[in-house]
């Protein structure tokens, strides 16, 4: 009963930080059809601001709350800088971004001499019932993941700002002549999808060695699970997400985990070649 | 806003004074490329200088190895020149960067070998770049490799000499150590290459024959950073150590998740062959509290020659970065390599590879980091102390030293 429970956590605690992930990447690739290469290096920057908190001494909550705003405004002036110049050329914006990674990439890592540094969380402490114990950080990101979710949702399929930017997304022409302003809605959006990179980021840093490679391994996740899911809408991803992330954590319980990375690809890449389109845009068409 | 310009411009001052810092140490150097420096020697002889090749990772994920290679490498070369050099000749350094990346690395080392025709090579830290550079230097290129990090061993190719601990050095005295003061269930969580399948090989050998068992043993992909599920087998099969050889990016998230579930709560011992003072700040100290190291120095240990040695790097080094001189970076390795072999040249009386690795088969030193050390004749392997520390209170505690351990590689 313990051992299920405890297993049950442990997956799901990484699902939700899967999520978080590929809800960044996501929205960008739904809204504005660009898939960000630097969206590993935003969750990076996320973990820095983090750090940057503990070593200055600040609360570490506002490292947290900071992160996703820092990392929203370098989000924003690079989309008005830089990613608006690619917007009708998607693979030139692949390697747009992808050249923008390895900057903050490597940038990040001599600022950091190119070491694993350890950053703390707000919380330490381990919440121990009975045989169960988990640690009160996981429980936090678990929580904060799922409000961010709930959050962004309504912020999308709820509000004034939301159907402004999926105006934006199915007909720009029309959303132009209605008023809207297409280019600051793009530019809000990629800081949104920014933003929520830095949150992931600054929440699963103290669960992480911090370097400068942190990014690396959720970039390609978080493209699968974005293809499984689908571009186009927003619950698309999110299942995406959840779907890879779940897969990545519950399968080393059943296999040996060399074997359970590989099948997390395959069984995606499966998945897609059935639905070419994403599991979630399919159903809607 | 203006926060974040502020934060963005002390950022790009940090930069820059790094820079600076990084560089300062570097005086006198002229750079001769990119990533590729020659410090040249401050006396003339009329043999010439001889040439010391470095070529370590300076850039990229192994860097945190190889700028305390570089340092030490400058400090014991300068030793030797402000002693007089070798045989009356200057010292002079040529440093490439192989920017922990292999094909990188086969271009500047054949750089070294054949255009600045260096007399030996020192440097690589990982095993695949040892096997990616070797046959270039000691192959085609017909130049004396010391290899300095810890390693797997089975290495024994002529004029490729390892300073580095073996596995039985890193095991032999460990593993009964860790039997007495942990339990017999050993669990071997491991990334999936090279060192760690074969360290788990001499070590599975060690516990079985010191009466221990392994209950646990799962190789994972090297950037894997969630174990909830390995985690969970090793609690359920009641393992008494974990000896792991998983590495970073996935070492902290690991020993982090084990600390969670309760290992150490339970009296588990956790055991991991590399942890130097650079790891201590991987994970908090409670999460490190009692993990048991065997390395071949510690800055803690009772050696006047080695706290010294430790002083003089702190003191040109220390105001600048967080990286260290420790055993597990390779950095002793490194410095006992240039002393082991300047006192082999010193016998040879020459520069040629085959008299310098003929003497280089019996070379001894009476000081180095850890203590004297000797290359074990017909094995290409070196024998030196090791010492056990475990942690505690996030420092280093000493508990054991093995005098002049037997690397027993190569025959």
């Amino acid at each position: 009963m313990e051992g299920t429970f405890q297993v049950l956590f442990s997956i799901l605690s990484w699902t939700s930080v899967m999520v978080l992930v590929v809800l960044g990447l996501g929205v960008i690739a739904s809204m504005m059809g660009i898939f960000n290469f630097a969206h590993g290096e935003f969750m990076l920057l996320g973990g820095y601001t983090l750090y940057l908190f503990s070593v200055w001494g600040l609360p570490l909550w506002f490292g947290i709350v900071a992160a996703p705003i820092v990392v929203g405004i370098v989000g924003m002036i690079l989309e008005r800088t830089v990613i608006h110049r690619f917007y009708a050329a998607p693979i030139a914006a692949m390697l747009g971004t992808y050249a923008l990674a390895v900057i903050i990439r490597e940038t990040v890592r001599s600022l950091i001499d190119g070491m694993y540094l350890r950053v703390p969380a707000p919380m330490d402490g381990l919440v121990v019932v009975g045989n169960i114990s988990i640690a009160e950080w996981r429980i936090a990101v678990l929580v904060i993941s799922l409000l961010v979710l709930l959050g962004s949702y309504l912020l999308v399929n709820r509000t004034n700002f939301g159907l402004r930017v999926r105006a934006s997304l199915e007909n720009p022409e029309l959303a132009r002549a209605s008023g809207i302003s297409t280019s600051q809605i793009y530019a809000v959006t990629f800081g949104f999808g920014a933003a929520l990179a830095g949150l992931a980021g600054a929440l699963m840093a103290p669960l992480l060695m911090f370097s400068a490679d942190m990014g690396l391994k959720f970039l390609i996740q978080g493209f699968l699970a974005v293809m499984l899911g689908g571009i186009g809408t927003f619950e698309g991803p999110a299942l995406g997400g959840a779907i890879i992330g779940s897969m990545a954590s519950g399968l080393p319980y059943v296999l040996n985990p060399i074997l359970a990375d590989v099948l997390v690809f395959v069984i995606a890449i499966v998945l897609v070649k059935f639905r070419p389109t994403g599991l979630v845009s399919k159903w809607r068409r | 806003m203006t926060n974040l310009i502020n934060n963005y411009q002390s950022n790009v001052q940090l930069t820059r004074r790094g820079f600076l810092q990084n560089a300062a140490w570097m005086a006198g150097a002229v750079a001769t490329g990119v990533g590729s420096w020659v410090f040249p020697a401050k006396w003339a002889h009329a043999a010439g200088p001889i040439k010391v090749g470095i070529a370590t990772d300076l850039t990229g994920p192994i860097s945190f190895a190889g700028i305390p290679n570089s340092r030490i490498a400058k400090i014991a070369i300068d030793q030797i020149n402000a002693d007089g050099g070798i045989l009356g000749r200057p010292l002079e350094m040529y440093l490439e960067d192989t920017a922990s990346n292999e094909q990188i690395a086969v271009g500047v080392v054949r750089k070294l070998v054949q255009r600045n025709r260096v007399d030996v090579v020192l440097g690589g830290i990982t095993s695949s770049m040892r096997n990616a550079i070797k046959d270039v230097i000691v192959g085609r290129g017909r130049t004396l490799y010391i290899y300095p990090q810890l390693y797997e061993g089975r290495e024994c190719t002529p004029h490729l000499f390892c300073t580095g601990p073996t596995p039985a050095q890193q095991c032999d005295d460990l593993i009964p150590w860790l039997i007495a003061n942990g339990g017999k269930r050993f669990a071997f969580p491991s990334a999936n290459y090279v060192w760690p399948r074969v360290l788990n090989e001499y070590a599975r050998k060690s516990v079985e024959n010191n009466g221990g068992e392994v209950v646990y043993e799962e190789y994972f992909p090297l950037d894997q950073v969630e174990y909830g599920a390995s985690v969970k087998k090793i609690m359920d099969e009641k393992a008494d150590v974990v000896f792991n050889t998983v590495i970073p990016p996935g070492l902290a998230p690991f020993i982090k998740q084990l600390y969670e579930a309760g290992f150490s709560a339970r009296g588990g011992r956790l055991s991991c062959v590399y942890y130097d003072e650079n790891c201590l700040n991987f994970n908090t100290a409670a999460e490190m509290e009692g993990l048991a190291s065997c390395l071949d120095y510690f800055q803690n240990i009772e050696d006047p020659f080695s706290a010294e040695l430790q002083a003089t790097y702190q003191k040109k080094h220390a105001h600048k970065d967080n990286v260290l001189f420790t055993a597990g970076s390779a950095s002793t390795g490194m410095y006992r390599g240039i002393k082991l072999w300047e006192t082999a040249v010193k016998e040879a009386g020459n520069v040629d590879r085959e008299s310098v690795s003929a003497a280089m088969d019996h070379a001894k030193i009476a000081n180095g980091p850890g203590g004297p050390a000797s290359i074990v004749p017909g094995t290409y392997h070196t024998q030196m102390n090791m010492y056990i520390a475990v942690a505690k209170d996030g420092k280093y505690e000493i508990l054991d030293k093995a005098e002049q351990v037997h690397p027993k590689e190569c025959g």
